[in-house]
């Protein structure tokens, strides 16, 4: 086992231990159940495709940039990973649909068109989107019926519908119109009425909002402080009584970080901006320290320090690594395009030995301050002490050697704040009680103020996408747009992450996905069960075919077919496995966008396009792997 | 009954003479014309020339048009025309080949999908004196098989055209933006763009027909990271059209050429959105196919001098967009 691993599970041991009586109430802490999420290594994986993009495009981070990516998801990709990965949990998988997408955006325009051999109905769109979706329910039911009564794996029969429902596009296309191609939507008489349900669309530069700023940094800030509040909610162990004095400093602390940050806003110039950043830190010390003084049972014994031989070096090699790699960065010339060893130029050798020497040391120090929890709370202090100047360091270096100003503003403001919460955290964990029972009240607002906390941050960037300032007009920033498809995309995946948390029918999901036979003895409907799942997935394909075809008024024959794998990918890469019984909607959405942001990534940062592919190809046999040992880690921590 | 068949001896006599002396020899084929002329004329009056199109036709709405055109030659011309579509199965149209052979046909226009599978029957069925013509593919294999000509539209030259129609525009850097990565024919409508094209040109793939909403994002993606670009050209209709729409979402200025015809393309060259598309009037391709046989068979004559005999590039524009309309509706563009 690893340190990370064997570190890890000394708290559940401990946390079993006190418990005693039920080994699955036993207590984990907040970062081991999320350590245990299908989800996490998905969650990551897009924060690192997002941040290599954001790193080498000039166009990727932008609102254009992230709507092209965004929009992929919300067309097609998310929707349709969304429902794969809840037939998946339910161990089925349906090829047919990404032919099936075409196929109900084809019926719904045929339906509604007038002119052409029996093709023209020349019915309205509101009964073509009835009859579309009976017959897309239909298709999805005798999916699952047949999977059901013949036996045979989905992948067969499925595939078996796949031809079939390609065979039908193309022939019926012929037939009818004499074109591969079906227009246009725009026939039907109550189209107008139906097109910004479907296709609404949100230009983003005719929506001017000066305040917009304002909300863009005060909304995420709130929600890094409730998400930060959230976590000691779910750490620390509560006071019987609430200490009044701990509840005015925290107060304090939040005075003190609201005036930094309208200093900061107010100011220009170096000056302002450090005298902000001053205020800002001893804000969020006073005010966590506060917070937790108020809520939680401080620490009695924190013990001395006290280091063995292995931390003691592990400690030292790190700081080392991080020095090192500081000085190689800023020692060698990073505008040096000659060849050192093929095929690495001078500044990409910088580079690679740089960030490689520094996220080692900085991994390094995390360890050992983890490890060092179960030693005292002093040598934890001393430790993330340790591990918040390395991050310092690598900050310090941002700042004094990159060449672009992305870098120097954004970066350097994210290692700093990282910083900053590395050691606060440090220093509240030495000094409060961590709480090693289980607590359903402390978990219940935990939680509840994590989904506010991350949706807060959600709303900020939202603004930012959303609107634009005079100043931005004024530097002709190109236009982009957005459409009503984000919402459905949105309402789509939420219902599918409560139904799978929270109703009978997502137990039965993940019953049915692991052992049928088993599920079925306890009395899960299973055959009904997969049917329906059958039937979600459908659906989905109906919703997406009824977007392409109000987005483009005119309908391929071959529509989405071979997508049906890109869907499975997705799923796979958001932690669903392809055995069922395991996985989650959400991650489906998330591998979606691990999925779309290359294809917009590699454009924007002006590479060949031939190199999607591999990506693609790197992404899925990075993230199989990886989920594969998260999941492994997150079993032994089950038992 | 003996006469019947002497003349169809005589029929036969004249076919292998003519095409096995084919373009070659100036002298045979007056001899030739000399011995059997009148005869030859008498049999086309009467309507008994009777010449096989073997192509791998899926029956699509492309290949639909192509079988119109020889349709209306073998009416114009009073011959009669087998059209045996492969459906894009070489062994099926390698099959319909050695039959029409056996049957005695008076001519041969085949595609060539498969050079490999289908060169080798063809090549037969000339050492039979039957005259054989490619169309739609097979330029780079038809002196291969002795064929008259070939009818057909190069690929190369296409680009070559829709660069000359960029440098006209006053474009300066197009994006050839692809729809299937590593499609032969599809980088060759580039390379030729990139011929004649005066400016810069980028070919990218830039998603597949399937996803249009991809297509159009990428192609979005790719003008905001790179504001010279001002012209871009679809090598199918489809991105064609996500590209038009990638472009007026970005409110960019850009001159929009693309390839083949939808419905969807025509109304946005009719409205001025797109420029022009490139049109290879396949419909000549079967109309000349026949036209062309018919003239070897009863006059010995030979096309193209040894070159191909290109059908494109057509230009669909603004200009003459609403009568090919009017035309693709009748089922002849």
């Amino acid at each position: 086992m690893t340190d990370a691993a064997a570190s890890l599970p000394a708290d559940g041991m401990a946390g079993s231990a006190a418990n005693g009586d039920d080994e699955r109430l036993a207590y984990r802490s907040i970062f081991q159940r999320l350590f245990i999420r299908p989800e996490v290594g998905a969650v990551i994986g897009a924060i690192g495709v997002w941040t290599f993009f954001w790193a080498v495009s000039g166009t990727f981070g932008t609102a254009g940039g992230s709507w092209g990516w965004i929009d992929i998801v919300a067309s097609s990709l998310g929707i349709m990973a969304v429902a794969v990965s809840v037939l998946m949990i339910g161990g089925e998988f349906d090829l047919s649909s990404g032919a099936m997408t075409g196929a109900t955006a084809m019926l719904t325009v045929f339906i509604v068109k007038e002119t052409g051999e029996l093709g023209g109905l020349g019915l309205p769109m509101s009964v073509s989107l009835l009859l579309g979706l009976a017959v897309a329910l239909g298709i999805g039911w005798l999916n699952g019926t047949m999977v059901e009564r013949t036996g045979q794996p989905s992948f067969i029969i499925t595939l078996a519908t796949f031809f079939s429902l390609k065979g039908l596009k193309l022939g019926l296309a012929n037939r009818f119109v004499g074109q591969i191609q079906v227009a246009s939507t725009e026939e039907a008489s109550d189209y107008d009425f139906w097109r910004p349900i479907f296709a609404g669309e949100w230009e983003r530069n005719t929506h001017q909002l000066e305040a917009r700023d304002f909300f863009y940094t005060s909304l995420p800030l709130l929600g890094f402080t409730i998400l930060v509040l959230a976590v000691a909610e779910l750490w620390f162990a509560r006071r019987s009584t609430p200490n009044t004095a701990g509840m005015i400093q925290f107060l304090v602390g939040l005075a003190f970080g609201v005036a930094g940050v309208g200093l900061m806003h107010g100011t220009d110039g170096t000056g302002g901006n450090v005298l902000s950043a001053a205020v800002i830190t001893v804000g969020v010390l006073i005010g966590l320290h506060g917070y937790c003084q108020w809520r939680f049972e401080p620490l009695v014994d924190r013990g001395t320090i006290q280091f063995d031989a292995t931390l003691r070096n592990r400690l030292a090699l790190g700081i080392v690594l991080v020095v090192i790699g500081g000085a190689v960065a800023m020692v060698i010339d990073s505008s040096s395009e000659a060849q050192f060893v093929f095929p690495f130029t001078v500044q990409g050798i910088r580079a690679i030995v740089s960030v490689g020497l520094m996220v080692t040391g900085l991994g390094l120090l995390a360890m050992v301050s983890q490890a060092a929890l179960s030693i005292n709370a002093a040598t934890k202090f001393v430790v993330t002490t340790a591990l918040a100047s390395g991050v310092l360091l690598v900050a310090a270096v941002v700042f004094l050697d990159s060449e672009s100003a992305k870098f120097r503003a954004s970066l350097f403001t994210i290692l700093l704040a990282g910083a900053l919460i590395v050691f606060a955290w440090g220093l509240v964990v030495s000094r409060f009680e961590e709480r090693r029972f289980v607590d359903r009240g402390a978990d219940r607002s935990g939680y509840i103020m994590m989904i506010v906390g991350v949706l807060s941050i959600l709303a900020g960037i939202a603004f930012r996408l959303l609107f634009v300032t005079e100043a931005e007009l004024l530097a002709d920033i190109p236009p982009t747009k957005t459409s009503v498809r984000v919402l459905w995309f949105l309402a789509f995946t939420s219902v599918m992450v409560w139904m799978l948390a929270r109703t009978k029918f997502g137990g039965w999901t993940f019953a049915v996905g692991g052992n049928k036979e088993a599920a079925r003895q306890v009395g899960v409907p299973a055959g009904r069960t997969k049917t329906q799942l059958f039937m979600i997935v459908s659906f989905a394909a109906w919703l997406v075919g009824v977007l392409v075809a109000f987005r483009i008024n005119s309908i391929q024959a071959n529509t989405g077919d071979g997508k049906e794998f890109e869907y499975i990918i997705a799923a796979v890469v958001g932690g669903c496995l392809l055995t069922g019984g395991y996985g989650s909607a959400a991650g489906g959405a998330i591998g979606a966008m691990i999925m779309a942001m290359p294809l917009i990534g590699i454009s924007a940062a002006r590479w060949n396009t031939d190199w999607r592919f591999l990506f693609l190809g790197v992404i899925l046999l990075v993230a199989v792997v990886s989920n594969r040992y998260l999941r492994l880690k997150a079993e032994a921590l089950r038992r | 009954m003996t006469k019947k068949f002497r003349w169809l001896a005589a029929l036969l006599a004249i076919v292998l003479f003519a095409a096995s002396c084919g373009d070659d020899s100036d002298d045979t084929t007056d001899d030739a014309g000399d011995d059997a002329g009148d005869e030859a004329v008498d049999q086309t009056q009467g309507g008994d020339l009777t010449f096989h199109i073997i192509t791998h036709s899926d029956d699509g709405p492309f290949w639909s048009v192509v079988k119109r055109g020889a349709e209306a030659a073998a009416a114009d011309l009073g011959v009669t025309v087998v059209w045996k579509p492969g459906v894009n199965d070489a062994n099926v149209m390698v099959q319909d080949i050695e039959a029409a052979v056996s049957e005695g046909t008076n001519g041969i226009g085949a595609s060539l999908p498969d050079p490999a599978a289908l060169v080798g029957p063809l090549q037969d069925a000339v050492a039979n004196g039957i005259p054989v013509i490619t169309l739609n593919s097979g330029s780079n294999d038809y002196q291969d098989i002795g064929a008259l000509t070939h009818v057909g539209q190069t690929e190369v030259v296409a680009g070559n055209g829709a660069g000359l129609r960029f440098n006209a525009a006053g474009a300066t850097k197009v994006l050839c933006a692809q729809q299937e990565q590593g499609n032969v024919g599809l980088t060759e409508r580039c390379d030729g763009l990139a011929e004649s094209f005066d400016g810069e040109v980028v070919t990218a793939f830039m998603g597949l027909d399937a996803d249009t909403a991809e297509q159009q994002n990428t192609i979005n993606a790719t003008l905001a990271a790179d504001p010279d670009i001002d012209g871009i050209l679809g090598v199918g209709p489809v991105i064609t059209m996500s590209a038009l729409r990638a472009a007026e979402d970005l409110g960019r200025d850009v001159t929009i050429g693309g390839f083949d015809m939808t419905p969807d393309l025509l109304a946005a060259i009719e409205a001025g959105d797109v420029a022009f598309t490139v049109d290879q009037q396949q419909y000549l391709q079967g109309y000349l196919t026949v036209l062309f046989l018919y003239l070897n068979v009863t006059n010995q004559n030979t096309v193209g001098g040894g070159l191909p005999v290109l059908t494109g590039p057509g230009f669909v524009t603004p200009d003459n967009a609403a009568a090919v309309v009017a035309l693709s509706e009748q089922g002849t563009r």
